[in-house]
């Protein structure tokens, strides 16, 4: 039987999700059998094969997280959204209501522990956007798994769905967006 | 009522001529999901997610507001409806900043748990992100726009059940905002923190600092109670989690005695004074140094036994607060007049009492407060008469009872205070007597009802009257400082209303004429409706229990016994003080002349400091005991939390020292 190939990614996020992900335990012995994990930041794999399903956890804040998320959009058949950042900004869009200056003012020069600090710009560094966007505001997105973290059944439940076929939507019951 | 019968998804239900579909559905137990309606208040359609698809209607329409008819063919769920609702959700959210994982009702929201039952697992429009403030300045409120989704059930709340309409909608559009007054900071403005708007809220926008991140609601154990605070008596339906108290909610806020106030609501969870934590007996140091209970009740009993044989019995005296409850006092009266046999008995408001009941019993020999009506009787009221009192402020449930008969049923109000207009936004007219002459001034007010009256006289009015024949309402309204145009308005107001009512309070009380409250007694029976068997007027009295503490006769001394310690030979004083925080201001004489002073307090306080025993008291939280409203319903509290082990009820120390006296 070929693998299921499955490839994840995180923008502007905190890795917990990917930490739920883990939390499901002993399962993950019995998804190893059935799926084959290509790029994503555990397997610290860095270039994007084709894949069945690409993941993604967090928001999209910079250009370089954009340019990643269109990549993994180009080379997977199904994505699959994990977490509030990625299906509704979270976190991280909490800069959303400021000025994208006054956010890099008072992040690099306004802290109380900075001294004499300097904004970091391009190309040294990939510019951020005008505003933190879920994913599905840059592409496509087939499924989402909401959650602050998703809880770890929750995002079994997802994987499960998929490799019976079917595109997951979380019941009521699971859903979380805390 | 007519009844009528609709068809709802293919389903014949009855209903009744007058419902919303809304209602008629939920009274047929069918699903209609909402979020701007919150039974008990009046339904605007504001927020649309109750649309339902009607025959022969163009287009949804929203179950809340649509009036229910015979024969209406309604559908509450079907594809585009379900599209409809969800859409609406995703608009929602995009509107403010809703952030869930930082919210502090997440696990507790409408438009969360609406969003879950409608699988928003994303969101298709952009977002607003709009910079909107936080309102802190109150000490008890944050309102959070970010998560306001302009539902408007606080604005109902505040204007429909409290009465104080604090909050409106200010700005146009898509700049729409909750605002308190003229939009200023809550602390600011009218709001009496009252805390109804907070569990109004369907959403985290309105929240209670003292009980954020404390506990979410199901994890909570809940525990209906009441609050014995003011007299009131408002039903409390608690959160309790680990044995401490996270959040004081009304079990209905729109149902009888539920709004709560400031002090049932929040209050107390955010109180700092220090408790009494043990029995502290003054050491030969002079040092008051904490010991076990049972030693210090030992000490307290031995030394009454010995200041009894010395002195007597009165040589001991016993002063209780009205804020203990029925059973402490009764095991107080059972001590101090029972096993140590002294006269010397009184509540620290006695002097309230003595006033009240003389004024009463001298027209009418007897019934003492008895003849006193109900407090919902102002909310049947058109026309209620405020004297000498600060609702809002000292009973604010009253208070609010107030505003809302003004604000639903057009009812006047008329404020006779020669200092303050308790009413502002509501008064329909203030007549200010000059100090001093307030009795005279609601005399001239009975004279000019009775020249007014068309209606055939009782017995009770002609003996009014005939108590009146020497008022001339045009001199004497002058005398008393008032325009006798303004009287005769009042005058007038008081005739054409259906249910007159007076409510009075501290203002009168404070200058001990009973005087001015046999006269206001007269004015509430000439003006009272005919069917009424008892005069409508009630008085707000001033501690939690102070009905239920005068009714077993604490206060039956002829005089105050706290102002008079000096001149009765007193030798030691028993004070319970309960929950009571009373401070050393209030006990005039407290350290002259006594040999020995036990206080049995909750809280320390610079009272206690001058005792030579405290004994520690739970406070209402902790303890399940009867008190009684000041309208006289006697109501049990049920403990919440459990006090430490060093602390037992007060019945139980006072039964305590009782039997090692009679040993």
């Amino acid at each position: 039987m070929t693998k299921v190939k499955v490839a994840t990614i995180w923008l502007e996020a905190c890795a917990g999700c990917h930490m739920s992900f883990l939390d499901i335990d002993e399962a993950i012995i019995e998804l190893a059998d059935k799926v084959e994990f290509t790029r994503t930041p555990i397997t610290d794999i860095k270039d994007f094969p084709q894949v069945d399903v690409g993941i993604v956890e967090g928001s999209v804040g910079n250009t370089e997280e954009e340019e990643v998320l269109k990549e993994l959009r180009a080379h997977c058949k199904i994505l699959m959204a994990w977490g509030d950042c990625a299906c509704f900004g979270g976190v991280c869009a909490m800069r959303n209501t400021f000025d994208k200056e006054e956010v890099l003012r008072r992040g690099y020069i306004e802290t109380e522990s900075t001294y004499k600090g300097k904004i970091p710009c391009p190309p040294g560094v990939p510019a951020l956007l005008d505003q933190v966007k879920p994913v599905n505001h840059v592409v496509k997105v087939d499924c989402y798994v909401p959650g602050c973290p998703p809880e770890a059944g929750a995002i079994l439940y997802a994987l499960k769905e998929l490799l019976a076929g079917r595109i997951p939507v979380l019941p009521s019951d699971m859903m979380r967006f805390d | 009522m007519k009844e009528i019968t609709l068809t709802v998804n293919g389903k014949q239900v009855k209903g009744k001529e007058g419902d919303t579909v809304l209602e008629v559905c939920e009274a047929n137990n069918i699903h209609i999901p909402t979020l701007c309606h919150l039974k008990g208040l009046t339904d605007v359609g504001a927020c649309r997610m109750c649309v339902v698809d009607i025959e022969k209607e163009r287009r949804p329409v929203p179950a809340c507001t649509y009036p229910a008819r015979d024969g209406l063919v309604v559908q509450t769920h079907n594809e585009k409806l379900e599209k409809y609702r969800r859409l609406i959700l995703e608009l929602m959210f995009t509107e403010r900043n809703h952030l869930c994982a930082q919210c502090v009702a997440s696990g507790d929201c409408e438009l969360q748990s609406l969003a879950y039952e409608y699988q928003m697992d994303n969101v298709r429009y952009p977002y607003s992100w709009p910079a909107l403030p936080v309102d802190s300045v109150n000490d008890y409120l944050v309102i959070d726009h970010n998560r306001c989704i302009l539902c408007g059930r606080c604005i109902r709340t505040c204007d429909e059940i409290v009465g104080v309409h604090a909050l409106d909608f200010g700005h146009r559009g898509w700049k729409d905002m909750v605002i308190a007054d003229l939009n200023q900071p809550l602390g600011t403005s009218s709001c009496i923190s009252c805390g109804a708007c907070f569990q109004a809220c369907p959403t985290g926008a309105i929240f209670s600092k003292n009980s954020a991140y404390k506990g979410k609601p199901q994890e909570c154990q809940k525990v209906n109670t009441i609050c014995p605070i003011c007299g009131i008596g408002c039903e409390i339906e608690a959160l309790v989690k680990d044995n401490r108290l996270v959040r004081i909610d009304s079990p209905d806020i729109t149902g009888k005695r539920g709004i709560l106030c400031d002090k049932g609501r929040f209050a107390l969870l955010s109180r700092k004074d220090e408790r009494v934590k043990s029995a502290l007996v003054r050491n030969g140091r002079g040092k008051l140094e904490p010991q076990p209970l049972s030693k210090a009740i030992d000490t307290v009993a031995k030394k009454l036994a010995q200041l009894k044989a010395q002195y007597g019995s009165n040589g001991i005296a016993g002063i209780a607060s009205s804020q203990a409850s029925t059973n402490s006092l009764k095991a107080f009266k059972e001590l101090i007049a029972g096993t140590i046999g002294s006269d010397l008995i009184d509540t620290l408001d006695g002097d309230t009492y003595r006033t009240i009941i003389k004024g009463i019993n001298g027209p009418r020999a007897q019934g003492g407060l008895d003849i006193e009506t109900s407090l919902e009787e102002i909310l049947k009221a058109d026309c209620i008469i405020v004297v000498g009192a600060n609702p809002l402020g000292s009973h604010p449930v009253a208070g609010s009872y107030i505003a809302r008969a003004v604000r639903g049923n057009k009812a006047k109000l008329i404020i006779i205070d020669p200092a303050q207009n308790a009413f502002p936004y509501h008064a329909t007219l203030w007549l200010k007597p000059k100090e001093g002459t307030e009795q005279l001034a609601v005399n001239v007010l009975s004279k000019a009802v009775i020249e007014k009256s068309t209606k055939k006289d009782s017995a009770r009015t002609k003996e009014v009257a005939a108590s009146l024949k020497d008022i001339n309402v045009k001199q004497n309204s002058k005398r008393a400082g008032i325009d006798s145009d303004d009287l005769l308005e009042a005058a007038d107001m008081l005739s054409k209303a259906k249910h007159n009512i007076i409510v009075y309070g501290e203002g009168v009380l404070q200058h001990k004429n009973p005087g001015l409250i046999t006269s206001l007694l007269n004015l509430a029976t000439i003006v009272s409706s005919q069917d009424k068997e008892r005069p409508q007027i009630i008085s707000l009295k001033p501690k939690g229990n102070s009905r239920g503490a005068w009714d077993i006769g604490i206060a039956n001394s002829s005089q105050s016994i706290i102002k008079n310690l000096t001149s009765n030979n007193i030798k030691a004083l028993y004070l319970l003080l309960s929950d009571d925080y009373v401070d050393a201001s209030e006990l005039p004489n407290l350290s002259t002349g006594l040999e020995f002073i036990v206080i049995q307090s909750s809280y320390l306080s610079s009272a206690t400091s001058k005792a030579d025993v405290v004994l520690p008291s739970p406070i209402w939280t902790e303890v399940g005991e009867e008190y009684t409203t000041l309208d006289g319903i006697a109501k049990l509290t049920s403990p919440l939390v459990k006090s430490s082990d060093d602390i037992k009820a007060d019945a139980e120390i006072l039964r305590e020292i009782s039997q090692q006296m009679k040993k």
